[in-house]
């Protein structure tokens, strides 16, 4: 079990972005009456998602929330030491999309680049990991964005995927400070059951052909019928691994560090789905209305859910008060990876939609 | 473990069918209210009552509440 702690390290700050571009479930296609629709949207909590269009990356919306993150706390450009992204959908397969927002922001040569290539349960992971390197107090300020432009791989005709996801990129500034709070981190891996998450083609080990770039474009363009397409999302396999092992990760946490769960003002968990937050707010015996959710407006972001929901539902009251968090990521690994944090006071501009 | 009380577990999931409906024999999913949403609901409460976690192999390869219930009682 993969228990760790980080002192000196502070959360200054948080922000995100979204395109202005939203699909609403009530109106997706595929829904053969309203009910159904109504019933699919009170169950996974979605009513709408924002969808980059194709004339944006995930490294735009990187650049947009970190230049309001770095405005808004006064931070100089040239004090950022290391530039962490974690994406999925970087602009070009051969070159991290860390160069890419580091050219976009102006940022200097001293500061160090790093990337990690992480879906739902990156923002705790490479949380874990920044915070680690700036705890020695040489690296001092770090900006960690994380999102993807998740939608783009997958199937619009697909019932099951469709509704949830949404995209957004979000930026964490994060300060080397003496004495501040401890973080408590836990994480975990079950790769033997991850792979129903993998795109099977057009990486190193399956290198597209021409019949199944061809099955990959038309399965992107929704032309396949169910029957066609052989990498589905297990959304059970997936529920019963978040209900089972989010609250145990959580339960683990708050024992190895003797964390009391009742003196947490928010546990913010991925957002997979209402019906999954709901299980899993039910096995750690805890109010829902400490459980924020931002699935409503945005669906399933990925790696960009738990910093998204900190800053579109508790923004105003993390920008003036002290607050503890749990947050937990799940699902791609299959992994997770489950924190402790506090917060004062810190920067949470409202959600930049562009 | 009790069949009758797997039965009446199980039934209480739904809203809108009626209880009669569920029999040891009944093919769950030919019923009307039976969603994708509704599979997740019965992982739940089988992790609930049961503490056995099911698997999507589990739900596509059982056609009865009997079925499941062998699963179930096989995993105690």
């Amino acid at each position: 079990m993969a228990f760790f702690k980080v002192g000196n390290v502070a959360v200054k700050g948080i922000s995100a972005c979204v395109s202005k571009n939203t699909e609403e479930n009530l109106s997706l296609p595929f829904y053969s009456s309203l009910e159904e629709a109504q019933k699919m949207i009170f169950a996974t909590g979605i009513q709408r998602r924002h969808i980059t269009p194709k004339n944006l990356t995930a490294s735009d919306l990187g650049f947009k929330a970190s230049e309001k993150l770095l405005d808004s706390l006064g931070w100089e450009k040239s004090s950022v030491d290391l530039l962490a992204v974690c994406t999925q959908n970087p602009d070009y397969i051969n070159h991290p999309d860390s160069f890419v927002i580091h050219d976009k922001l102006g940022l200097g040569e001293n500061t160090m680049c790093l990337d990690f290539f992480h879906g739902c349960p990156g923002w705790v992971t490479s949380l874990s990991s920044v915070c680690s390197m700036i705890q020695g107090g040489m690296i001092r300020r770090a900006v960690l964005i994380a999102g993807d432009t998740v939608t783009r791989d997958n199937d619009p005709s697909n019932k099951e995927t469709r509704p949830l996801f949404g995209e957004a990129v979000t930026a964490t500034a994060l300060e080397f400070q003496e004495n501040a709070p401890e973080m408590f981190f836990n994480s975990g891996t079950l790769s033997s059951e991850g792979k129903a998450l993998i795109l099977k083609n057009g990486g190193y080990k399956n290198p597209y052909n021409f019949e199944t770039l061809k099955y990959d474009l038309d399965r992107k363009a929704g032309k396949l019928s169910a029957s066609e397409v052989d990498d589905k999302m297990d959304s059970m396999d997936v529920f019963s691994f978040a209900i089972s092992k989010v609250p145990k990760a959580v339960k683990k946490l708050c024992a190895e560090f003797a964390v009391n769960i009742e003196n947490i003002d928010f546990f913010t968990f991925h957002q997979a789905n209402k019906l999954i937050l709901e299980n899993i707010a039910k096995r750690l015996k805890i109010c829902i209305d400490r459980v924020p959710m931002s699935l409503k407006n945005y669906g399933n972001t990925t790696s960009a859910s738990i910093p998204l929901t900190l800053v579109s539902e508790c923004g105003k009251i993390l920008s003036n008060s002290h607050k503890r968090h749990i947050v937990c990521g799940f699902g791609t690994g299959l992994s997770w990876g489950a924190a402790y944090f506090e917060t004062e006071n810190i920067v949470c501009p409202d959600v930049v939609e562009i | 473990m009790d069949i009758n009380e797997f039965i009446e577990k199980f039934a209480e999931i739904f809203e809108d069918t009626d209880r009669a409906e569920f029999q040891a024999d009944t093919k769950f999913k030919e019923l009307d209210e039976w969603s994708s949403i509704m599979a997740l609901n019965v992982i739940a409460m089988v992790d609930d009552e049961y503490d056995v976690l099911l698997k999507g192999d589990d739900i596509r390869g059982s056609e009865t509440i009997t079925q499941l219930f062998e699963i179930v009682k096989s995993r105690k």
